[in-house]
């Protein structure tokens, strides 16, 4: 992702020998890409920056023992995806606890997106993305939106690459299928005449 | 009938090699599901494609930044290296004194977890509930106000070298004459610092305001161990800023 300078693992190496303006240079190169990886996950803006700013802390605290296994960006991906499940996860527990009844699950209903510049496209597509489950999701927006090939997808996130092909397909199903049922709930298209709308087919939606 | 599902991406995705393509064209003549099925990727697909970056909000990385700065402040760690406790005090004078720079990340802490962990009342702080040290430690009793008490790296090796006979039994915790309070803030400040709150291997036996070389200052004594019920091997005192909570001196002690 970066395009000329020196190569991410070469910032890594000059922070941990001393050079604290190369750390600011590693984050300044990847926070849009962080920032909009955690904002497609997340649906929310203000989630957004929470977890993105979750990641760059992780970062900057394990640093020191990352070795360099593994490319930097995969390491970063990894870092950024699991602040997001971690936020979700928070998320979806805070309104059990201040109700005081843990027998009662409660399904949340996803976030509207709260960013007053998306395109009305943009937000149909973000709403329709929070109804697939979060690992699907995962996958495809690193693959589709971010541009990262299946290999790559596999080692951020830690499945088999096989896996990565079956989630990205019924994921991309899952949100055509989202998207339909959202257009035709109030107005009506065509797309919404399939069976079972929304969802995943035939409960297929494990990896 | 079984569909091809791990091709089904790449095939939408136009990145199949010939052969595979040739086979999830065959199955797409006799299966239905699936023609629909990549109709549907093929839409998803476009929209995700078509998604634009959003701008990132100002001030996203400030956190980050202001902690990397603060790391590159603490120079100053004091570590005093294997006293053995078991030859007696007269160890003590073959402390060594080690200047480390830069404190390593492995044993950096969540801060903010720590910190939301630190809300506990006079008494065990939360920071106890995890813990995998064999038990036996001294009772944590709160912040212990020392008015007017001025420590320098001697002090605090002394400080350090108190609490290992405490665990080791020989003298009883110091608890004559000191005031105790709630040690919430003084909790948060050590884990805003880098202190090892939160670490499951590390029982905050005692905390202590007072100066450090001048400075009004946080004293956080913990007693580490490898974890597995383990007992501790080593006192750490983490010393932070009363104001900034920055991190002034880390010191360790191993017996």
């Amino acid at each position: 992702m970066p395009e000329g300078g020196p190569r991410d693992e070469d910032l890594v190496r000059r922070y941990l020998s001393g050079d604290r303006a190369a750390f600011a240079a590693l984050v300044e190169r990847h926070e849009r890409r962080v920032y909009n990886l955690a904002l497609r996950m997340t649906g929310r803006e203000e989630d957004a920056r929470d977890a993105a700013q979750d990641a760059f802390l992780t970062v900057l605290r394990k640093l020191s023992s990352f070795r360099g296994e593994a490319a930097f960006s995969t390491w970063l991906h990894r870092v950024t995806v699991n602040a997001c499940y971690d936020l979700l996860r928070k998320r979806q527990r805070a309104p059990l606890l201040d109700r005081g009844d843990d027998d009662l699950p409660r399904v949340e209903p996803p976030p509207v997106p709260d960013h007053a510049d998306l395109s009305d496209l943009s937000i149909d597509v973000q709403r329709a993305l929070m109804q697939v489950p979060e690992d699907f999701r995962a996958v495809m927006i690193l693959h589709d939106v971010h541009d990262l090939p299946q290999e790559e997808v596999a080692r951020v996130v830690g499945v088999p690459v096989g896996t990565v092909k079956s989630r990205l397909h019924r994921g991309r199903v899952a949100l055509a299928k989202a998207m339909g049922a959202d257009r035709t709930s109030p107005g009506g298209s065509d797309a919404g005449e399939r069976e079972g709308a929304a969802g995943p087919s035939e409960g297929t939606m494990s990896p | 009938m079984t569909h091809p599902e791990e091709l089904l991406a790449g095939y939408v995705d136009g990145t199949l090699e010939h052969e595979e393509h040739a086979v999830v064209d065959a199955h797409l003549s006799g299966c239905d599901r699936c023609r629909d099925e990549i109709e549907l990727a093929r839409g998803a697909r476009a929209a995700l494609v078509a998604l634009e970056d959003a701008p990132v909000p100002y001030g996203l990385t400030d956190p980050v930044l202001a902690e990397a700065g603060r790391r590159f402040e603490r120079r100053k760690v004091v570590v005093w290296e294997r006293l053995q406790w078991a030859a007696g005090l007269a160890a003590a004078a073959a402390l060594v004194l080690v200047v480390v720079l830069n404190v390593g990340g492995e044993q950096d802490q969540d801060v903010e977890r720590a910190s939301t962990g630190a809300t506990g009342a006079v008494g065990a702080p939360e920071a106890a509930e995890g813990a995998t040290l064999a038990s036996g430690l001294p009772p944590f009793q709160g912040l212990e106000e020392q008015e007017g008490v001025g420590y320098d790296d001697q002090g605090v090796e002394s400080i350090a070298r108190d609490t290992v006979r405490v665990i080791a039994g020989e003298t009883a915790p110091a608890q004559n004459s000191a005031l105790f309070a709630a040690p919430d803030e003084g909790l948060a400040c050590i884990a805003r610092s880098g202190g090892p709150v939160n670490d499951p291997n590390t029982t905050l036996v005692r905390m202590i305001r007072a100066e450090y070389e001048g400075t009004p200052a946080y004293f956080a004594v913990f007693a580490e161990g490898p974890g597995a019920e383990q007992p501790a091997s080593t006192i750490v005192v983490w010393i932070a800023a009363e104001g900034d909570c920055r991190l002034l001196s880390a010191a360790s002690l191993r017996f």
